[in-house]
């Protein structure tokens, strides 16, 4: 895990306590650890770790669904 | 005659009377010089904080601008959303009261987003881009749905207009900028007495016809949607666009300023009062 990653995870860990913990294929939107009003802390929590705005629509939204997309899509582009 | 059906002839009465050309109302001035106040001082985000002091009067009027430039493009998003959802429901069942004031409504919506987005797009050159996203929250049952639709009109609304009166009144701010702001408080005070009382309707229906776990659930929605609202207010973009360091970790310490927070609970007051005094807030 990166250190980015781990960092992702705590955010929505502290938020989230009663999850436990996150496996990386975790489904974050389904499971309503992010939904539509903690969209845009996270969003600019993750702007903020990333160093760039970023822009989500309906169309990208699965960029953010778990862990391994957040990862891939976001952290490391 | 019921009391919404009453409050329906009365405001659309007052469209009818009062309606103007919002093309021909506003006598643009080609450019607004940035060294003024673009936002009465005691709206801003940053409002008797440390960071306040720490700024020069002209970084403050910088932010001024950018935070009015900022809240002309939530009302243009906030307006989009509110549309799309009455637009959803005109003349369609359960609507079929409501429906001849929609029109109205639709009508100056449409005027007001134009008016914000032209301010916008004059003096900042830009609209801020709108960050948050629907994530849908599963099946609903049709009246909670719009019971939630309308609760989150009138909070927008009220939040909206609590800027609005006391911008549209700020002698220290442009006359332009007064304009905008008192005659969208004008037809606001029409869309947020329809909004309190389909609000009350349809909370009476969801109120029989649901549980008490259920009304509980939209309470706790309402109260985040309230403070996720208020919130959206504090942006790093703007903050960036005024020059001031570390965007994202201001918006962070000012979230968590006591300061702050008794000023947005004032912002709020009005919506949580009447809320409360509806047993929709806890």
């Amino acid at each position: 895990m990166t250190p980015e990653i781990a960092d992702v995870k705590r955010w929505l860990l502290e938020r989230k306590p009663e999850i436990g913990d996150l496996d990386p294929d975790f489904d974050l939107i389904d499971n309503r650890v992010i939904d539509s009003l903690s969209f845009l802390d996270f969003v600019f929590f993750l702007e903020e770790l990333t160093g760039r705005e970023l822009q989500a629509t309906a169309e990208t939204v699965h960029h953010f669904r778990t862990l391994r997309a957040i990862e891939g899509n976001i952290l490391h582009v | 005659m019921s009391e919404i059906a009453q409050t329906l002839d009365r405001i659309i009465g007052m469209s009818i009377d009062t309606y103007y050309n919002p093309y021909k109302t506003f006598q643009w001035p080609d450019e607004l010089p940035n060294e003024q106040w673009w936002m009465t001082r005691d709206l801003m985000t940053i409002r008797g904080t440390a960071l306040e002091s720490q700024l020069s009067e002209k970084q403050l009027m910088a932010l001024s601008k950018w935070e009015s430039i900022h809240f002309y493009s939530l009302n243009v998003h906030g307006i989009r959303e509110l549309l799309l959802e009455v637009i959803k429901r005109v003349h369609t069942p359960g609507f079929e009261e409501e429906s001849e004031f929609f029109h109205h409504f639709v009508g100056e919506e449409n005027e007001h987003m134009w008016f914000f987005a032209t301010f916008c797009l004059k003096y900042g050159k830009k609209i801020y881009v709108d960050k948050k996203i629907k994530i849908p929250a599963g099946e609903m049952p049709a009246d909670i749905e719009s019971l939630l639709v309308f609760a989150r009109v009138l909070i927008f609304e009220e939040i909206v207009d609590y800027f609005n009166l006391r911008m549209g009144r700020d002698e220290s701010l442009h006359p332009i900028i007064r304009q905008v702001n008192a005659i969208h408080h004008q037809d606001e005070s029409r869309h947020i007495a329809f909004g309190r009382e389909i609000v009350k309707l349809l909370w009476e229906g969801v109120r029989e016809r649901h549980p008490a776990e259920r009304q509980q659930e939209i309470r706790d929605y309402l109260g985040r949607y309230l403070q996720a609202s208020i919130q959206s207010l504090y942006s790093p973009a703007v903050y960036a666009d005024a020059g001031v360091p570390e965007p994202y970790k201001v918006r962070t310490a000012l979230l968590a300023d006591p300061v702050r927070h008794e000023a947005d609970i004032r912002v709020l007051k009005r919506t949580t009062d009447f809320f409360s005094s509806l047993g929709l807030h806890s």
